[in-house]
């Protein structure tokens, strides 16, 4: 959750969305250069397009087998034959790690992906149909008035601890803020005069909407979405930690973590790999999503 | 001012109803039978039947959830399926450490953010600046958990000056207060950045003001300026922004708990999560619930007291 929510929607304020809005379509190219002079922005992206690399390839780019355990090896520290040392069960920490980000990568991505397409049919149905909105907002409110962790705690406790409740949990968290910022774009957008023309045409709902304020509300939203996995990911790792996430021997940043509890003081890198790594990649879409906005609002710029 | 509390309330109404049911869905989802449970493996079909009876069981299930709301308001929230201990005295027990750690927590965090982003925006665009928001940044993304077992690697073991498992004693006596100390840089620690990022941009927008002009204008110091014509404008939309990140807080507060072994709600709604204990589970859910929006109901009337404009809406 935290300031950057809040960040997204002030950002979705309908003063601001009208100015990303103005500036997306014939200022893209400045916008993508302004995002590429700013050296945090271009090693965040790099951090993230590594990252995605990884978790992509993982099963090619991995050394060993991520679950055959070496009992002869335990525990081995960064250096001593792997490269990264081994965890508790004499796995290579490389393996774990590449099959880590993947799991948890993934587990962002599908919480990410069924929140905003949810959401957005949401935002953008509120924000075309006004009768619908007061209904469907006065919902996401009711959805708003829960932090995370607790859908988390809730749908692990009805569905049992797993990969599939917390990203039943972090898709539902979501959906509310992703209507939100949808349904501000969506507005700014509606009132622009080629919505009127394109009414008068007798175009249908869905068309002018996927066709015409659809395309306009693009920044905005992907600003959201990049801001949004960090979070996430953090999130996701969290309750992980906490062993309502992925389940042993499944390898996952969070879990893999809380196993390296019980090594802490004679193994501390079995568990300060993988924070890590969930460090680095969260900084990473944090910093990214943060640059992508002041390069998409032209009234930060100088 | 009246309006917008009933207003407020009446949101809440929705809200309180979905956290009943769910908690009550819960309950549902057991795949044994309570009253199988109840009577023993050697009941008869007909003692079975009489005790669902009693339970009320046979009712439809609208029924049941009115007789299961009724058990609420009288505070009973049914006992542990693992130990037998009741949910509510469980509850009364784990909230007090979890209010503790909440409180020594955002005692240093808050005034610490509030100095860090008062001087980023001070100081706009200079290198401390930078540096502040980076800080600010880095800690949002940092995983609590990361946090917490660094603190207990650093001062647990390697330079080993404080405990680290867990509330050693209450907090008046010297062992308390230093058991408390790890737990709460934890908590604290995750929280700094977010205030400090808020309390800048808040800061930022009053300096730019007419007031603060006339301020400078007038002869007045830099300090007087910034504390008492900019910081005091600033603080409204500070403190419900930090209202608002109780959900943040929660979250932090329970991860945190588990790795230090705080006897807090957070740690005990992990467990009976992880233990299958559903009682257990389902009433630290309702009352973590409860909790967060009377949290934020609060917060919403005390925006309106604080800030007239929202008064007059």
């Amino acid at each position: 959750m935290s300031i950057v929510t809040d960040q997204i929607e002030k950002a979705s304020g309908a003063a601001d969305v009208a100015a990303v809005v103005a500036a997306s379509a014939p200022r893209r190219k400045s916008a993508l250069r302004m995002l590429l002079s700013d050296v945090g922005a271009c090693i965040a992206l790099a951090l993230v397009l590594v990252a995605i690399f990884g978790a992509v390839f993982a099963p090619w780019l991995a050394p060993t087998d991520p679950y055959g355990n070496d009992l002869a090896n335990t525990l081995k520290p960064p250096g001593e034959g792997a490269f990264l040392g081994t965890d508790g069960q004499g796995r290579d920490m490389i393996t774990r790690l590449l099959f880590g980000l993947r799991t948890t990568l993934m587990m962002g991505f599908a919480s990410v992906t069924f929140g905003c397409v949810i959401g957005g049919i949401i935002g953008f149905a509120a924000a075309y149909y006004p009768r619908l909105s007061g209904i469907l907002m006065r919902c996401m409110d009711v959805l708003l008035s829960f932090p995370a962790i607790l859908f988390g705690l809730a749908i692990a406790a009805i569905f049992g601890p797993g990969l599939t409740a917390v990203i039943i949990a972090l898709s539902i968290a979501t959906v509310p803020l992703m209507a939100r910022v949808v349904r501000g774009s969506a507005l700014v957008v509606l009132q622009q005069g080629y919505i009127e023309a394109a009414r008068s045409l007798g175009l249908s709902d869905l068309r002018i909407i996927l066709r015409y304020v659809l395309p306009n509300c693009l920044s905005a939203m992907f600003v959201f979405v990049t801001l949004r996995f960090g979070q996430v990911i953090l999130l996701g790792a969290a309750l992980s930690f906490l062993g309502l996430g992925a389940q042993p021997p499944t390898a996952e940043l969070g879990a893999m973590a809380a196993d390296g509890r019980n090594f802490l003081f004679f193994a501390p890198h079995v568990s300060v790999l993988p924070s890590l790594v969930i460090f680095a990649v969260v900084l990473a879409f944090n910093v990214l999503g943060d640059a992508l906005r002041d390069a998409l609002d032209p009234k930060l710029r100088r | 001012m009246l309006r917008h509390t009933l207003q407020r309330l009446l949101l809440v109404l929705p809200v309180l109803i979905g956290v009943l049911l769910i908690g009550f869905l819960l309950m549902q989802v057991v795949p044994t039978d309570p009253a199988q449970v109840r009577a023993g493996p050697t009941a008869t079909q007909d003692i079975v039947q009489a005790i669902r009876q009693e339970l009320g069981l046979d009712q439809p299930l609208w029924k049941q959830f009115l007789i299961y709301i009724g058990r609420l308001l009288q505070g009973d929230l049914g006992v542990s399926i693992i130990n037998n201990v009741s949910v509510v005295q469980e509850l009364g027990n784990t909230i007090g450490p979890t209010l503790e750690l909440m409180f020594a927590s955002l005692i240093w965090a808050i005034p610490l953010g509030m100095f860090l982003g008062t001087i980023g925006a001070y100081f706009r665009g200079s290198l401390l600046d930078r540096a502040i928001m980076a800080f600010s940044v880095a800690g949002v993304s940092l995983p609590v958990f990361f946090l917490g077992l660094g603190l207990i690697w650093l001062f647990g073991f390697k330079y080993p000056i404080l405990p680290f498992t867990g509330r050693v004693g209450p907090l008046w006596t010297w062992e308390g207060l230093q058991g408390i100390i790890l737990p709460a840089l934890t908590l604290g620690g995750v929280f700094v950045g977010p205030v400090a990022r808020m309390t800048r941009t808040s800061v930022l927008d009053e300096l730019g003001n007419d007031h603060v002009r006339t301020a400078r204008a007038k002869g007045l110091g830099e300090g007087v300026v910034v504390l008492r014509h900019t910081l005091r404008n600033a603080l409204v939309p500070v403190v419900t922004l930090i209202g608002l990140q109780i959900g943040f807080l929660l979250g932090g507060a329970v991860v945190t708990e588990t790795v230090f072994s705080w006897p807090g709600i957070g740690r005990l709604a992990v467990g009976a999560i992880l233990s299958s204990d559903l009682p257990m589970a389902q009433g630290t859910i309702i009352v973590l619930s409860l909790g967060f929006i009377l949290i934020n109901l609060a917060v919403d009337v005390l925006y309106a007291v604080l800030d007239p404009r929202v008064r007059a809406t």
